[in-house]
């Protein structure tokens, strides 16, 4: 799996400003709308892949892709939503962006004896202890994400490591993400670099 | 006699079919679990998830139409067998009062029609059917092969094969009349 926010140069402090005062309106607002709909057809077809998988142990590739760019259009949203990048998220599980990518491999075959472990014990090994530490992280990204505020208000730049922090932390939780919806066998590290 | 050559495309082979049309294929028939995913009882649901379905994938290739279109029209019939069933058992529940009728609930029970008994059994028939053959139907398509149920088979081949006629006679721009 390759997550990449493109750190930019420079940060447009208009786009930051409208970002925070409307970004609720015009930017949350319409993807989350939309994003319910495509998220409950993501929910029916991951849970029929789940059967699929069960009995051929190989994930639908259309489904795969599916989840692939429902995934990308989250990350897109978050990334604004976050101020990592400036730019308006295009819409929609096909399109692409300037700033962001997600690649996840098509995993050939998909281990049935590890679909069943996470489906009934996937709380306890994997969704407590990393949701647990990912809190905490989640938490300080916000602090970041606000000092990081007027720090690109005030010189047009986001302070590198904060970016990188707040990206691992996207990173992290997709890896999550991607190992509880058995896109992936490999158990996410419990880090978020690359 | 017509040729039904003239008629329908040919119908492709099992080594002609990718295994992501199959599988898209097999998707179709497992939208009857759609409802089961939402965690909602609404037989409705099902049939959505299909209709969804079709529209999205009926431009990939004729044998995944062909599937999603057999999926749709199969669950027409017992989406409404369903859906009726659960207005009827509302109505007894809520108008009724049957099943108020009783401090045990069991008696309760025993105030019901021997009609509704007669038609929950016949719905749980049919959907018993509808779900023997969708996986039927499902594990055929992943195999690449057509599977035919009764009626709704010819209806979707036609639907999914048929050509389409192409008028040749040209159009004409007419003043307004």
């Amino acid at each position: 799996m390759k997550l990449t926010i493109q750190h930019q140069e420079y940060y447009s402090r208009g786009e930051l400003i409208l970002r925070s005062l409307f970004g609720a309106i015009y930017i949350a607002f319409p993807h989350l709308f939309l994003l319910i709909f495509v998220s409950i057809w993501g929910a029916i077809l991951q849970f029929i892949a789940w059967w699929i998988v069960l009995f051929t142990g190989k994930y639908p590739q259309s489904f795969f892709e599916f989840q692939v760019g429902l995934l990308q259009w989250n990350l897109r949203l978050n990334a604004r939503l976050m101020n990592l990048s400036d730019g308006y998220p295009a819409f929609g599980i096909n399109a692409s962006d300037e700033y962001t990518s997600l690649e996840v491999p098509y995993p050939e075959n998909i281990s049935r004896g590890l679909l069943l472990l996470r489906a009934f014990f996937g709380l306890i090994y994997v969704l407590i202890p990393h949701g647990f530490i990912l809190y905490f992280r989640t938490l300080w990204g916000l602090i970041l994400s606000f000092l990081a505020f007027w720090a690109v208000l005030f010189t047009g730049k986001y302070p590198e490591s904060w970016h990188t922090f707040n990206v691992e932390t996207l990173r992290w939780s997709t890896r999550v993400s991607l190992y509880m919806g058995f896109m992936d066998d490999q158990y996410p590290p419990f880090s978020g670099k690359e | 006699m017509t040729d039904t050559s003239e008629k329908y495309y040919p119908i492709e082979q099992v080594e002609d079919i990718s295994m992501r049309d199959r599988e898209d294929a097999m998707g179709a028939y497992l939208m009857m679990f759609a409802a089961l995913a939402a965690g909602l009882p609404l037989p409705i649901l099902n049939l959505i998830a299909a209709v969804i379905y079709y529209y999205v994938n009926k431009g990939k290739s004729r044998f995944v139409k062909f599937h999603a279109l057999q999926s749709l029209y199969s669950q027409i019939p017992t989406t409404l067998m369903n859906a009726g069933l659960v207005f009827w058992t509302f109505r007894i529940i809520f108008n009724e009062g049957s099943f108020r009728s009783s401090d045990v609930f069991m008696e309760g029970f025993a105030t019901v029609s021997e009609l509704y008994w007669g038609y929950l059994w016949v719905v749980v028939a049919a959907n018993l059917l509808y779900v023997i053959f969708s996986l039927v139907g499902a594990t055929k398509a992943r195999k690449g092969r057509f599977y035919y149920f009764l009626f709704f088979g010819k209806l979707a081949y036609h639907f999914a094969y048929r050509k389409e006629e192409s008028s040749d006679a040209p159009v004409l721009n007419e003043p307004p009349k």
